[in-house]
């Protein structure tokens, strides 16, 4: 065909129904691009926690008293599990072939959002 | 004495269908109608479709054997692909509604028909039929029974098109990326103990999008009218791509 194609294409994601392995996929991608995002200023963190005695107690002090901070902490502490645990259930299906039938799948998926949704709980318990 | 002839209960479902005609429309649209079905069956899809082509003629699907084999009326179904004449209307009805799409991805030529030349050219990159070198023996190339097992759950696949049309992968490169139906199909012949042209194929899927652009997401599994696993022979085929001595 060398005209162009103007014929339309149903594509509209809204409508077509995603299993649970897709969803988890994608928010594996998401998650991943949050945590690549955010490495710079972890590192920036990090580095004024190494400076002195005194930067690191008073990014400690930031910590505990400013809400904001706990809760970016938060975010990219699920952020960062999630996308460990999702990456693991890959690396299972492509190093060991586990998880390769849509039952095994559906299940590791499911355990890798319930692990996620545990430690996080946890984690937001610690940090309170 | 004369029995009253029992009449069929009837209730109403409302299907939703993607309407398009070139000839008339700018843009498609859905079109709701009305169909009244018996209460005491089950009816398949695809006769639903054909109770709506009833009362509105110039709608367009493809349909051939009816029964799940010729691989003709695939579509997308409330969200989800599959063949309209072996998935029955009680599984695919929600809340009274059956909402029918064509396959997604595929430029549509009228109604539910795509047109499916990017999913055969794909399936042609693959070469699907065997290749042999040797010297044709003198009865058949024959397989030992363990052989022939290997291709259970390769050859049974009809070319609908559902899995690879529920692939993002394949929505988003469907030129480069071959697809879950054309990578069945590789496998079908690299697992084929009759095939001589192993490294060949292999050789064919060694770049970045052919095979690698799996990310294992199982929607092809998930679609599939004969249950067949897609990933499954993606995943076979790669661990033969990485741990073949060249």
């Amino acid at each position: 065909m060398t005209e162009k194609d103007n014929r339309p294409v149903n594509l509209n994601l809204l409508t077509i129904s995603l299993p649970i392995i897709g969803l988890s996929s994608i928010l594996h991608r998401i998650s991943g691009l949050i945590v690549f995002l955010a490495f710079p200023l972890l590192v920036w963190l990090f580095s004024i926690s190494l400076e002195s005695e005194e930067s690191f107690s008073y990014l400690q002090n930031q910590f505990q008293q400013l809400l904001v901070f706990k809760i970016i902490t938060f975010l990219l502490f699920v952020g960062f599990l999630y996308h460990v645990l999702a990456g693991t259930r890959k690396l299972l299906a492509d190093g060991f072939g586990i998880g390769e039938t849509l039952h095994s799948g559906k299940l590791i998926s499911w355990v890798v959002f319930g692990l996620t949704f545990l430690i996080s709980l946890a984690f937001f318990i610690l940090i309170l | 004495m004369s029995q009253a002839i029992p009449v069929a209960q009837l209730k109403s479902v409302t299907m939703s269908i993607y309407r398009y005609d070139p000839t008339l429309d700018e843009k498609p649209y859905m079109q709701d109608i009305v169909i009244e079905v018996p209460t005491d069956k089950d009816i398949m899809v695809l006769d639903a479709l054909h109770l709506a082509k009833d009362q509105e003629p110039s709608l367009s699907y493809r349909r051939s054997c009816r029964e799940g084999v010729c691989g003709s009326d695939g579509m997308n179904i409330n969200g989800k692909n599959g063949l309209a004449c072996v998935t029955p209307l009680s599984e695919a009805v929600k809340r009274n509604k059956l909402t029918l799409r064509p396959m997604p991805g595929l430029p549509v030529v009228r109604d539910l028909i795509v047109d499916m030349k990017q999913f055969y050219d794909q399936l042609e990159k693959v070469k699907p039929y065997l290749i042999t070198k040797s010297d044709n023996p003198e009865t058949e190339r024959t397989q030992s029974p363990e052989e022939r097992e290997e291709l259970d759950g390769l050859y049974e696949c009809i070319l609908c098109g559902c899995c690879s049309t529920s692939c993002p992968s394949f929505w988003w490169n469907p030129d480069k990326f071959l697809g879950p139906a054309a990578l069945l199909q590789s496998w079908r012949f690299i697992a084929d103990s009759r095939d001589e042209a192993t490294e060949e194929r292999l050789d064919a899927l060694e770049d970045s999008f052919s095979l690698y652009r799996c990310h294992g997401i199982m929607n092809c599994v998930s679609v599939c009218p004969k249950g067949l696993n897609p990933t499954e022979a993606i995943s076979n085929i790669r661990n033969k791509l990485i741990t073949r001595e060249k």
